[in-house]
């Protein structure tokens, strides 16, 4: 097993950077997970520690060896793709095999060790037919097995897990997380969905336009996102941003949106004093708002008043769409006792402690 | 109901019409070809042509005894042959670079040396070979030969190449493979179709080349489409001589593409459908 290193590596194609100095440190056993939209240069960052892409500049090591100029098969590296890729003229076991018998293993321990692979994924009764004859499911099973049957340092998955439908998806997000454990393994691991990431990670890494804009753990970056966009990419429906000014009242901080004004905590004020007056962006997560009926009384006065325009009702929980002066915003809460009603007047306490104040300008965060 | 039943049996009526129709003209060429070979050459200049008469097998037994046509049979299998291994050899690589590398113009350029009139190729090439000492060497034939069945090779090619998803070689390389195994052991087994198409349409245009043969060929390596010429004397046309060596030379290509037509079909409408 082994730790990862990118120091400072950039990927040009002709004049676009796809990846723009990217400095990352993946520790041993670590299940890192690249995350951002696409095109961000998630898989290019990917396919570079593969081997598969030559680096423009900068350094990539694997363990303490840097491999800059190391063939693919000579990283000791092992890779899912997202469309499997598993050689459709051979059957599993020839396919799981193909690692070992390219590298010269005695038949006898190829065997061995495909037996293991296929005890770990349950895909015994499948070895003897083709890719063509498998389900989708089967075929990640199967390429996760081929990347097992190798014990490589470093496991790369790319997107393995997007074209399977979301029931699957879920189960098998659960089996790779299981998987990692009972392997020990380094994993780097591409995905755009943040909710992969989330659940799979031990570290985080999310990328945009080809930089790195935050790496922590999972709870790490939801709670103290560095960024907007980080914190727009997190969470699930997208934080609300709203335009804002903030303004100075007495020995309090205000935020002062058109249509509503929340007084803001004390421990914000120290960072706050050097954007008095100035716009901001206000943010604040669906989760992190009540609603309520606006004709009974209570909450706690920082509050707003807005129209409910969408109702989705998921069961245990509801997204609101409210319509607040100008200001379009989502709230997430437990159902209801009694539905809520298109058009119903609410009102919405926010959590202030969690909510947060961005930058307009530079979009970093302030709190 | 009764009326979309109706509907559907002139359609299909229609069709077979038309592919009756279609295929009326070529198979009457080639029935007369076959005709020709089994009357005697006076039945042959009668008219009106005699469609009833008894055939003789006369006119087969003195191709092969009195020119030496299974000779001339070996020569075109040979240099079909070689062509047809040469092309392959040569063209594999090639196409594979075309779709791999998107090398869309160095494509056009083989595919314009295909497109340009052969027989301005003749003079230069005569020339050519003739300072080489090749001329009526199996070496300049087969060399020709390539400037047919190169190209035909190579662009066939480039779109099976193109369908090989480019995460099987990256899958490759990372599980031990060096570019050229890859594209040994993973590409060209899943582009076989494809290569039976090609060395079959390669062979055939080879052993079917008449212009090139007529020129470069001499008594050592004359192929059967020139052998045939020998019938065309002064003063004298053995038509029932040329009939029965024109079915000799179709027959061994014909029975053979009937039995891969299947492949050659699906070779040239790959892309066409999706899988």
């Amino acid at each position: 097993m082994a730790n990862v290193i990118l120091k400072n590596v950039v990927k040009e194609f002709k004049s676009v950077t796809a990846v723009d100095r990217l400095s990352i440190e993946i520790h041993d056993r670590e299940f890192a997970v690249l995350v951002g939209p696409s095109g961000c240069g998630k898989t290019t960052a990917l396919r570079m520690i593969a081997g598969l892409e030559p680096v423009t500049s900068g350094e990539i090591f694997i363990g303490d060896r840097r491999v800059n100029d190391v063939e693919p098969k000579d990283r000791d590296i092992a890779m899912v793709f997202q469309n499997y890729a598993l050689y459709p003229h051979m059957n599993v076991r020839d396919n799981l095999g193909f690692g070992l018998k390219m590298r010269k293993f005695p038949k006898a321990e190829i065997d061995q060790r495909v037996q293991e692979a296929a005890d770990i994924l349950g895909i015994h009764e499948l070895l003897d037919r083709k890719p063509k004859q498998l389900s989708g499911g089967q075929r990640q099973r199967v390429a996760v097995g081929r990347a097992i049957v190798r014990k490589p340092k470093v496991f790369l998955f790319d997107e393995p897990l997007s074209n399977l439908d979301a029931k699957l998806r879920v189960a098998m997000r659960a089996e790779i997380s299981k998987l990692h454990r009972r392997l020990g393994a380094t994993i780097i691991y591409v995905t755009h969905d943040q909710v992969e990431a989330m659940t799979m990670a031990s570290r985080i890494f999310i990328m945009h336009r080809g930089a790195l804009q935050q790496s922590g753990a999972p709870l790490e970056v939801y709670k103290q996102p560095a960024n907007r966009f980080v914190a727009g990419f997190i969470g699930s429906p997208a934080m609300n941003f709203i335009d804002a000014t903030l303004v100075r009242e007495q020995d309090t901080y205000v935020i002062d949106a058109e249509g509503f004004k929340v007084r803001l905590p004390e421990a914000f004020y120290e960072r706050l004093e050097p954007y008095a007056g100035r716009p901001v962006i206000f943010g604040v997560r669906p989760e992190d708002m009540a609603a309520r009926d606006a004709a009974a009384g209570g909450g706690n006065g920082n509050t707003l008043t807005a129209r409910a325009d969408v109702v989705e009702t998921l069961g245990a929980e509801t997204f609101v769409y409210l319509t607040c002066g100008p200001h379009s915003i989502v709230a997430r809460m437990e159902a209801p006792e009694h539905p809520l009603e298109v058009g119903q007047s609410l009102a919405v306490d926010l959590k202030m402690p969690k909510t947060h104040i961005f930058d307009k300008e530079t979009s970093q965060t302030i709190v | 109901m009764r009326k979309r039943a109706a509907v559907k049996a002139l359609k299909s009526t229609l069709f077979y019409a038309g592919a009756v129709a279609l295929c009326v003209g070529p198979l009457f060429v080639f029935v007369w070809m076959i005709m020709t070979g089994l009357k005697t050459g006076v039945q042959n200049i009668a008219y009106p042509p005699e469609f009833i008469f008894t055939p003789t097998l006369e006119n087969f037994q003195a191709v092969f005894q009195q020119h030496h046509f299974f000779r001339y049979l070996m020569n075109s299998l040979i240099i079909a042959t070689l062509a047809t291994g040469l092309s392959l050899a040569l063209g594999l690589p090639a196409a594979y670079s075309i779709a791999k590398y998107r090398q869309g113009r160095i494509g056009m350029i083989i595919l314009l040396a295909r497109m340009t009139p052969f027989v301005s190729y003749l003079l230069p090439w005569y020339i050519i070979f003739r300072h080489l000492k090749l001329i009526d060497t199996y070496t300049a034939l087969t060399l020709t030969h390539l400037i047919i069945t190169l190209p035909m090779v190579a662009w066939l090619m480039v779109a099976f190449f193109e369908s090989v998803p480019a995460e099987l070689e990256d899958a490759a390389m990372i599980d031990g493979c060096s570019r050229l195994k890859s594209f040994l052991i993973i590409v060209l087994p899943l582009v076989r179709n494809g290569i039976a198409t090609s060395a079959i349409m390669a062979f055939i245009f080879s052993w079917n080349q008449f212009l090139f043969s007529l020129i470069l060929s001499g008594p050592q390596t004359k192929t059967v489409p020139v052998a045939v010429y020998n019938f065309i004397s002064y003063g004298k046309i053995d038509w029932a001589g040329i009939g029965a060596a024109a079915t000799l030379i179709v027959l061994p290509v014909s029975v053979f593409a009937f039995f891969v037509r299947k492949t050659i079909v699906q070779g040239l409408t790959m892309g066409a459908l999706k899988d």
